[in-house]
């Protein structure tokens, strides 16, 4: 590292030292940056060996951690570290998680039974994390976490050195932990192969930088993703004594505006708090009991602009009302009171698709979540909310299947996992469930059926990368055959087409476009008269999905 | 030994082979710090050595792949997930190497290494 950044004007006085509470705090701003970025890190997820999710696994280590030092009381840094380390092994999920634990074992070892810690400890510390993680492995492979842990300590030492500002020793290891993340393609040949860095590397990287923001005072924790389950992100919400209060924003414009003292002021007023400007003109954000406080100060400054109030504990309210997974099954359900023996849970994103599975059958959706990744406690609640006795569980997505096995071990009701990887095939099981029939004739049935379908995908390349040998660019349309991609270009029509020709479309008999959420009718309608100009044989069903990020699912059968 | 037919031919892979696949995939797994013999007593000098394939066993039967791996754990890691990482990565290694699917991987934990108490 060899360009020092200077240390953020923002700060009013050097941080010389944290203690226990105050590392509470930054765990805590961790683990709520961590889920912030949980779907980010579970895309990059390329590495062959299954690992789970990178990103979920290291919230779930991460939310371990918390959890056990959330209640405690102690002031020495020493002792909760300890603690936090305690809970992250004990809960450390897939290898992601288990790398982290150490590295926060050998953080917890590194500050010993110190009260409170100054830069030379901290960097003691990093030290000790990064030989403890190193430890634990005999042939380390370089390029993941490991990297970053050493290149951490690194940075640390260094900065230490010349600073005794616990701020700026943080800032120059997150500089080092992201120039770091961002070296992993080239330590580590399956990463540059897929064009990614590595997932576990940027864990890392965002649980440093949440505890970064959190001692600048940036906002964390109120613009998580809803999508996240709800336990966790409860957690990174939760609300102090006042509840959630508002979130006030504004511009002054004045003269001569001293930003220094207006953050110091805001600073005392509430939480997250953030302001940023020059003599002329700051901008101010703050989470308060009484929007009125910060708003008046405004006033006294200057003229105010842009001045917005939102009533978070509303938001909240909304965010736990959506939340309610899984959704009953609508009264009168034209097929779920003539089975009762047999329910179906379907894992499904988008209104649309949970419309279609529900009309077919199923009594209970999962909202599968942006990154269709809903965890094992959401589908056993959705399990045992019905009455039936025995459960058909349809994971719809290849990610979904090991959490639909997990809850078919843990629930008591005997369950069968149909492993459905698409959408489609869901469907397409779901047509051959037959109310007369007994539980282990269907599942045969709807097992057996998942071959009848062939299913395309077609979304936007997120990362340009090269895949089975095909170039992609960032951005660009890719259509995929059964999960493999095959074809890709600029314009939906051609990918389409393209996809649909290496889906045999012409031995089908139906195909059915599903159109997602990004997608209007009139352009799937469109869509669908060319399909059946090309292949004028098959019947086209088109079905407003609603699904996210991908444009259109197809399926021949 | 499992075979692949060829048209040209027959290839065959000796357990020997599939057992230092195995074992080099074993060593980069995060959390085990060595392979053991089944006997923990003779497995100490196997401890971080890494050409040692004593660790491994390899059984075919009816062109089934069965691979036991005794393994000692770094204490202090979640070894339930150690044990899980050492299957995936072993199944995935000797199938990419091989082309063969591996039936099972049964991770035997032999000791656990203690190289600090916290």
């Amino acid at each position: 590292m060899t360009d020092e950044r200077p240390a953020a004007a923002t700060q009013e006085r050097p941080h010389l030292t944290t203690d226990g509470q105050d590392f509470k705090q930054l765990t805590k701003a961790a683990l709520a940056w961590l889920q912030h970025h949980q779907g980010t890190i579970n895309a990059l997820n390329v590495y062959p060996v299954p690992d789970g999710d990178t990103g979920t696994n290291m919230v779930l280590t991460m939310q371990a951690a918390w959890d056990e030092i959330r209640d405690s009381p102690e002031q020495s840094v020493g002792q909760v570290a300890h603690q936090m380390a305690h809970g992250a092994m004990y809960g450390a999920r897939g290898n992601s998680g288990v790398i982290l634990s150490q590295v926060w074992r050998g953080f917890a070892r590194g500050l010993d039974e110190k009260q409170a810690y100054g830069a030379q400890d901290l960097a003691l510390a990093f030290q000790e994390a990064q030989a403890t993680a190193y430890k634990a492995v005999v042939e380390p492979v370089e390029g993941t976490i490991l990297t970053v842990a050493r290149a951490v300590a690194d940075a640390a030492t260094k900065a230490a050195q010349r600073s005794n500002d616990l701020l700026h020793v943080l800032e120059q290891i997150v500089f080092a932990a992201h120039e770091t993340v961002m070296l992993t393609p080239s330590l580590l040949p399956v990463l540059a192969e897929a064009g990614v860095v590595d997932a576990g590397g940027q864990g890392l990287f965002v649980i440093l930088e949440g505890m970064l923001r959190h001692m600048r005072g940036e906002p964390i924790a109120e613009d998580v993703e809803l999508a996240e389950p709800m336990d966790l992100v409860a957690t990174g919400l939760a609300p102090g004594e006042t509840g959630y209060g508002y979130d006030v924003q504004f511009v002054v414009i004045g003269q001569d505006l001293d930003v220094d003292v207006i953050r110091q002021r805001i600073t005392e007023m509430g939480k997250c708090p953030l302001v940023v400007g020059d003599p002329s003109m700051a901008k101010v954000h703050v989470h308060v009991p009484d929007p009125g406080v910060p708003i008046s100060y405004g006033a006294s400054l200057g003229s105010l602009h842009d001045v917005i109030v939102e009533d978070m504990q509303a938001q909240y309210r909304d965010f736990i009302a959506g939340h309610r997974a899984p959704l009953p099954a609508s009264p009168g359900g034209q097929q779920g009171e003539s089975t009762p023996e047999i329910g179906v849970v379907a894992v499904v994103m988008g209104d649309g698709l949970a419309q279609v599975f529900r009309s077919l059958g199923v009594s209970a959706i999962v909202d599968g979540g942006q990154t269709m990744n809903p965890s094992t406690q959401d589908l056993l609640k959705a399990i045992e909310s019905l009455q039936a006795e025995k459960v058909i569980l349809l994971p719809n997505n290849s990610n979904v299947i090991l959490a639909a096995e997990q809850a078919r071990k843990l629930s008591k009701k005997p369950i069968a996992v149909i492993p459905t990887r698409f959408v489609p095939q869901g469907i397409t099981a779901l047509m051959s469930l037959s109310p007369q029939a007994d539980f282990e004739t269907n599942v045969d049935a709807m097992t057996s059926a998942l071959d009848e379908v062939e299913t395309g995908e077609v979304t936007l390349a997120t990362r340009s990368a090269t895949i089975n040998g095909m170039k992609v660019a960032n951005g660009e349309i890719i259509g995929l055959h059964n999960g493999e991609l095959r074809t890709n270009g600029k314009s939906v029509e051609k990918v389409v087409t393209a996809l649909l020709t290496e889906m045999h479309a012409a031995e089908g008999e139906i195909i059915t476009l599903y159109y997602g959420e990004a997608v209007s009718e009139q352009d799937a309608n469109e869509l669908a008269d060319l399909i059946q100009r090309k292949w004028p044989e098959q019947d086209i069903e088109i079905v407003a999905g609603g699904q996210p990020h991908y444009h259109y699912v197809l399926s021949v059968e | 030994m499992p075979e692949q037919m060829r048209s040209r031919g027959r290839i065959e892979v000796s357990p020997a082979a599939i057992a230092s696949i195995a074992n080099q995939a074993v060593l980069t797994c995060y959390g085990v710090v060595g392979t053991a013999d089944r006997d923990l007593a003779a497995g100490i000098a196997g401890l971080l050595s890494p050409d040692s394939k004593r660790g491994i066993e390899v059984h075919v039967q009816d062109g089934q792949i069965t691979i036991d791996v005794y393994v000692i754990i770094e204490y202090g890691t979640r070894i339930a997930m150690v044990a899980h990482s050492v299957m995936n990565v072993v199944k995935f290694s000797v199938e990419r190497a091989l082309g063969i699917p591996v039936a099972e991987v049964n991770v035997h934990i032999e000791g656990l290494r203690v190289s600090d108490i916290d």
